[in-house]
């Protein structure tokens, strides 16, 4: 019985699989070419104004990342818990406080340029990794893996891994770890996210 | 010989007692208290005595003197890698390291230019934590250590390991016949200036990382442990890398 259901099982996930056909690993990879050409050479490297930039980054920000899922990742199985007022407001406050951290960081890449190496299967069949290197002044270049998945066909980053390190994996660790500890639960962590906000 | 039969007792208690997994996501059980205590007392240090020093230090110094500064340190980390390339079986690697060190140290004025790479012979640094990887010593938990940071046991044998290969260390160790403890103030000396560079380099690096964080510890315990996660375990990878976030990210842990 049991290894009926095991076969069953491998059975159903084999035809889901090949419904949702694996995502095109080129298409992703020029997706990925055309938010770092964006983001580096028309927003780090250009003269534009602080302020220009900053609205530039926001709407290349909402439009090619997908928060709304990254969000729902970074809150592992205090998303289940939370009710949808938390959940719309923590999306919320995670949004802002990314495009803050980001456009900040951004600025680590000016002068330097992305290497595409490739791509590499991801177990869920709508997302893919995009394997990049930037060469860096001294030593081995800098591993940057890009988690892409697709949605009603639209390509959205859902994390960037860098040396190993994955931002998603990282924000969940903290918040899951700050919910555990603090008396006030998810909304303890929304008003304290939000103080960081400036 | 007694040190040997020590270090073997000690390598095996690392295998035994240490087994367990490192895991980015689950805190560190008994040793959280302590890891969050250290990590304040770190933190302290480097607020009000390391950070002020290495923004003096970049004060008073120009870029053409702190690369100088950087590449002399990461001369003298030449010697570990020549050995512990050796140790992990790559003796081509070994042989670039060693060259490395060679063209640096005599061409390179005591290794202040880097002129090894302008050749093309790139730098390859590894060092005992990697040797102890490939020799299957496992990993132990996440520890906060005092000054040092993050670390696990086998990351922390491995920098003693690699501070024992430094030239620094033999120089003061065979001109000071008593080895007596403050005998090596040059030696400590001249390693808390590469402390000081070391932390100048990272000012930016480490505002960003813990300035939109609600909990700086665990931000950088998980990005520490993550990244601990490329390094080849008995010449393999830890674990398929993407395939361990994949689970993460599977949908049934979404079901609303």
């Amino acid at each position: 019985m049991y290894k009926f259901i095991t076969l069953l099982l491998t059975f159903v996930m084999s035809i889901s699989f090949e419904a949702n056909a694996a995502i095109d690993g080129k298409k992703a990879e020029n997706f990925i070419k055309n938010v770092t050409n964006t983001g580096i050479e028309e927003l780090i490297n250009s003269n534009a104004s602080e302020q220009e930039k900053q609205e530039k980054f926001t709407k290349l920000f909402n439009e090619d990342l997908d928060l709304d899922f990254i969000g729902k990742f970074v809150l592992g199985r205090y998303w289940r818990t939370a009710n949808s007022k938390q959940r719309k407001e923590f999306i919320d406050v995670y949004r802002k406080l990314n495009i803050q951290t980001w456009s900040e960081r951004f600025n680590e890449f000016k002068g330097k340029h992305f290497e595409f190496t490739g791509t590499e299967k991801s177990k869920s069949a709508d997302q893919i990794f995009v394997n990049t290197q930037v060469p860096m002044q001294e030593g081995a270049p800098a591993s940057v893996k890009w988690r892409v998945k697709e949605t009603n066909g639209k390509l959205r980053i859902v994390d960037i891994i860098i040396e190993n390190v994955s931002l998603a994996q990282t924000a969940r660790s903290e918040y899951t770890s700050y919910i555990q500890k603090s008396p006030n639960g998810i909304d303890g962590l929304i008003k304290d996210l939000k103080a960081k906000l400036k | 010989m007694k040190n040997k039969i020590k270090f073997g007792i000690f390598l095996f208690a690392l295998t035994t007692f240490f087994s367990a997994p490192l895991r980015a996501e689950e805190n560190d059980g008994a040793l959280e208290t302590y890891n969050r205590a250290m990590f304040n007392f770190n933190s302290t240090v480097d607020y009000y005595i390391v950070k002020p020093l290495a923004k003096g230090y970049r004060a008073i110094t120009n870029e053409f003197v702190r690369e100088r500064v950087h590449n002399f340190f990461n001369n003298l980390k030449e010697p570990a890698s020549t050995i512990n390339h050796s140790l992990q079986g790559e003796f081509a690697e070994s042989a670039k390291s060693l060259g490395r060190f060679t063209v640096n140290t005599t061409l390179g004025l005591l290794g202040t230019f880097d002129v090894a790479s302008g050749w093309g012979i790139n730098k390859n640094r590894t060092g005992f934590d990697e040797t102890l990887a490939a020799w299957c010593v496992p990993d132990g938990p996440f520890v906060m250590l005092p000054f040092f940071g993050p670390s696990t046991p086998r990351a922390t044998v491995g920098m003693a390991g690699d501070a024992a290969a430094n030239p620094l260390y033999w120089g003061d160790y065979y001109t000071n016949f008593n080895h007596d403890w403050e005998e090596y103030s040059f030696y400590y000396g001249i390693s808390a200036l590469g402390f000081v560079s070391l932390r100048e380099e990272n000012i930016e690096f480490l505002d960003k990382l813990t300035a939109n964080s609600v909990d700086p510890y665990t931000t950088i315990k998980s990005a520490y442990i993550q990244n601990r996660m490329k390094m080849k375990i008995c010449g393999k990878p830890a674990e398929e890398e993407s395939a361990s976030y994949d689970f993460d990210f599977d949908d049934e842990e979404f079901v609303e």
